[in-house]
């Protein structure tokens, strides 16, 4: 396995705190490449980088930079992304070491213990990289159909220019056509276009009762008074994402993420307000009640476009992230097919359990629940959790050490926007605080808590979506349920539960973040017993 | 040629994996046949002999007279098979390591006990292969008399012994209806005792009555018989992969299928999950024994 380690000094943005080549110390013999950049998005670097590649026959690379959510939103981090893979670099070898927003920008008054940090980080980031197996995919061919839900303004203008562009179309609305008529009057023009275009359909009155596949290939089961219909098409747009009710039903089977009002949220209301965590479901961004018919057809020309560029594409890449199940293990307990909340796991004729990868998401709660650990998830294998659990153990500090386990969905974003609020309180939280980021709460094994305490943290804090905000409907709940059994179980081993902490958070809760640290690191100090580590 | 030689030897446990061998009755013939037994707890010999092919060791390491023994056998063998829960998990006699070890002697032996006859006890219960390096393991309490018979036949004809690894459940023949059924509610409303249900349906999944069997936490190879005879599962034959912990996994199997608080208040999580498997816990590694230098 060659690893390259590329470390970008971001612009300067930690300087002074960081010292990189200390940082790097001790990565150096086990990488094949190891360069320190200002920045990986300069296409000289990025030519760089895909020349190592060929040169070096780089199968792994680590990133040590920006955060890992970075590379989900930023354009310039996708073609990055895109030439490694195109060099031949697995995505699932790409790491991001979050040295930016986690280390240098979160401990800018402690150079000594970032620099410990980081160090640690870029370790982590290169067990991932060498660690977790390639990730397959297949290639699909996107349909040019799309279901749009609830017929509002937007949705027909959307509409119009899909069927323009040679898309058939599938409106839903959850009303009948009556009631609708007295909307539809605002836009005759375009709904005289759209209602009755023989490539498009109309159904009233609906429900979405099922759903299953990914961009490009979804099917879609509504029902209505007509009865229940299942639709092929290539993605979906939520024209409502203020109705509650589609919103809850589309979260039954897909990632949706919502806000505290239950309402569908986009990636980024600034410079992503269409696309959701769902490659394939875009939402018309919510308007405000005084929006001009011009903000509304802008909207959903916004969201049009963003589906006709994905849908656009001649081949569309799924990657399963759900390993196999190890046939020399799984006795067909079921306990997958229980936990499992998108209905994707069941237990086949041969007494095994499969996935349905169409209607995986890939949170994990599967393999949790495992007892005998028969199945995996390729981008956050169970290996390399617990291999980054100890390795975090080994960084030395005075003092405490907390774990922190942050899921992709809440904990890890907060703790990026945590950076921000450092920097207005002009005071870092402790760089003990060890930060290790998991898919989804349902990820979180009681065996890494129980390993962190073994290797010696003092504390673990775990974070979680609040209630109704998981992307995965309940791995917020699966977890909370899990490490409240396991508290008991300290409790009964006469070691006090407040060194495992559970937080609600959300993604942009960075004060809150940092209160939670500060909280723990107050309470382990009055604690005495049940410290980590070997007696 | 002479026979490979073959010993057994019992450290702290009730030997009654010894009595799993002896049950292969008329069967046992057909292994004398193939090795010589030099040693064993019946042959009225106290040590084993210097050098031996095969040793076979039931029990764990609970005191300093079993380290003795444990680390003669090793030096004796070429290999070691570990026989039993005890000797490879640390097995049930490994609850004691939940108290003290003064609170121990106190309740067994009286306060001021200063017997000089009885080994001197260690600090906590282990598994041999924390003492001596362990060739083959055969878990289960006690492993059923064919599973002990394979594994000493493939260690004397140095062959591999593979053992089942499945959950229990591959091996049950308990029928699951509402463990397939995809759903977010627990399978039941509570977690109950054996004696608190009228009736157990004979036919169906335990735990989707509500019973807290441990079968998906347990390896198979014993047939299933306790919940053929309506008997949960106790998870007696340890965890499928010997590095995951009972307990543990347990708690994460178990979450979305039976209600949490039932699980905590009603039943014992630690006698359940750990029953076998609490000397090869991470547990004593963070319980803190206050003034532990009562040894």
């Amino acid at each position: 396995m060659a690893l390259a380690v590329y470390f970008s000094r971001c612009s300067g943005a930690f300087d002074g705190v960081i010292d990189i080549e200390r940082a790097l110390a001790g990565i150096e013999e086990s990488a094949a490449v190891v360069r320190v950049v200002d920045d990986f998005f300069e296409p000289a670097v990025v030519d760089r980088m895909i020349k190592d590649v060929a040169n070096a026959e780089i199968d792994a690379v680590v990133l040590a930079g920006h955060s890992h959510e970075h590379y989900t939103r930023s354009l310039s981090a996708h073609a990055l992304q895109d030439r490694l893979e195109a060099a031949g670099v697995n995505p699932n070898r790409i790491v991001a070491a979050n040295v930016l927003e986690q280390v240098g920008l979160a401990h800018p008054d402690d150079s000594e213990g970032a620099t410990r940090k980081a160090a640690a980080i870029v370790k982590v980031a290169a067990m991932r990289a060498t660690m977790a197996p390639e990730i397959a995919g297949v290639h699909i061919e996107p349909r040019h159909a799309v279901m749009i839900l609830g017929i509002t303004v937007e949705a027909v203008v959307a509409a119009q220019r899909l069927l323009r562009l040679g898309y058939s179309v599938i409106l839903a609305d959850r009303l009948d056509g009556g009631s609708r008529a007295g909307r539809a009057n605002q836009m005759r023009a375009t709904s005289g276009y759209v209602i009755g275009h023989p490539n498009a359909q109309v159904i009233d009155d609906a429900r979405l009762v099922d759903g299953e596949g990914w961009l490009g290939d979804y099917s879609i089961t509504l029902e209505s008074p007509q009865g229940r219909s299942s639709y092929r098409v290539g993605g979906l747009l939520l024209a409502r994402p203020d109705h509650t009710e589609w919103v809850d039903e589309l979260r039954t089977h897909f990632k949706v993420d919502v806000d505290d009002d239950g309402f569908a949220r986009s990636i980024d209301p600034f410079t992503h307000p269409a696309e959701t965590v769902d490659p394939g479901i875009m939402v018309v961004p919510i308007r405000r009640a005084d929006a001009l018919e011009r903000d509304k057809v802008a909207a959903a020309d916004s969201a049009a476009l963003a589906l006709v560029l994905r849908l656009e594409q001649e081949s569309v890449m799924h990657y399963q992230d759900v390993s196999a199940v190890d046939e020399s293990l799984c006795g067909g307990c079921a306990t997958c097919v229980r936990t499992c909340a998108f209905g994707a796991c069941s237990i086949g004729d041969d007494g095994m359990s499969h996935v349905d990868i169409r209607r995986c998401r890939g949170c994990g709660k599967c393999v949790v629940s495992c007892p005998v650990g028969a199945r995996d998830i390729v981008s956050a294998p169970h290996d390399y959790l617990l291999a980054a659990v100890r390795e975090l153990a080994t960084v030395e500090a005075e003092g405490d050490k907390v774990l922190g386990f942050l899921c992709g969905g809440c904990g890890y974003p907060a703790a990026d926007s945590a950076a921000q609020a450092v920097a207005q309180r002009n005071e870092g939280y402790p760089a003990s605080f060890m930060p290790l980021r998991i898919p989804c709460g349902g990820r979180l094994d009681t065996l890494y808590v129980l390993e962190a305490f073994k290797v010696g943290f003092d504390g673990v804090c775990v974070y979680r979506c609040r209630e109704g905000h998981c992307h995965n409907l309940i791995g917020n709940l699966d977890m909370d349920r899990r490490i409240n059994l396991l508290r008991a179980v300290l409790r009964s081993r006469g070691m006090d539960d407040a060194r495992l902490r559970i937080v609600d958070i959300s993604p942009f809760e960075g004060e809150r973040f940092i209160e939670s640290i500060e909280g723990v690191y107050a309470t382990l100090g009055t604690l005495t017993n049940g410290r980590g580590g070997a007696q | 040629m002479s026979k490979p030689t073959l010993a057994t030897i019992a450290l702290s446990g009730c030997e009654g994996c010894h009595v799993s061998l002896l049950d292969s009755h008329e069967g046992l013939l057909d292994v004398l046949a193939l090795v010589d037994l030099v040693h064993s707890p019946f042959s009225g010999e106290a040590e084993i002999p210097s050098q031996v092919d095969v040793v076979m060791v039931e029990g764990a390491i609970a005191n300093e007279e079993d380290r003795r023994r444990a680390e003669a056998a090793r030096k004796a063998a070429t290999i070691v098979v570990a026989v039993g829960s005890c000797a490879v998990l640390g097995g049930i006699g490994g609850l004691r390591n939940l108290s003290r070890l003064s609170d121990v002697k106190k309740a067994a032996f009286g306060a001021d006990s200063k017997s000089s006859r009885l080994p001197v006890l260690e600090d906590r219960v282990r598994p041999v292969s924390d003492v001596i390096l362990v060739d083959m393991s055969v878990p289960g309490c006690a492993p059923e008399t064919g599973q002990i018979v394979e594994a000493l036949l493939a260690a004397v004809n140095n062959t591999p012994y593979n053992p089942p690894r499945r959950n229990l459940c591959d091996e049950c023949h308990r029928e699951k209806r509402a463990m397939l059924e995809h759903s977010q509610e627990f399978v039941s409303d509570g977690v109950f005792a054996l004696m608190e249900l009228e009736t157990i349906d004979p036919v169906i999944c335990l735990l989707e009555q509500g019973v807290l069997c441990m079968g998906p936490m347990t390896r198979e190879g014993c047939g299933a018989k306790c919940t053929a005879a309506n008997v949960p599962c106790r998870g007696c034959a340890g965890p499928s992969r010997l590095e995951f912990e009972q307990g543990g996994k347990t708690i994460d199997a178990l979450a979305a299928v039976l209600p949490a608080g039932a699980l905590m208040y009603m039943e014992d999580l630690i006698g359940t999950g750990y029953r076998f498997s609490l000397p090869v816990s991470v547990f004593p590694t963070i319980f803190d024994h206050e003034g532990g230098d009562d040894v």
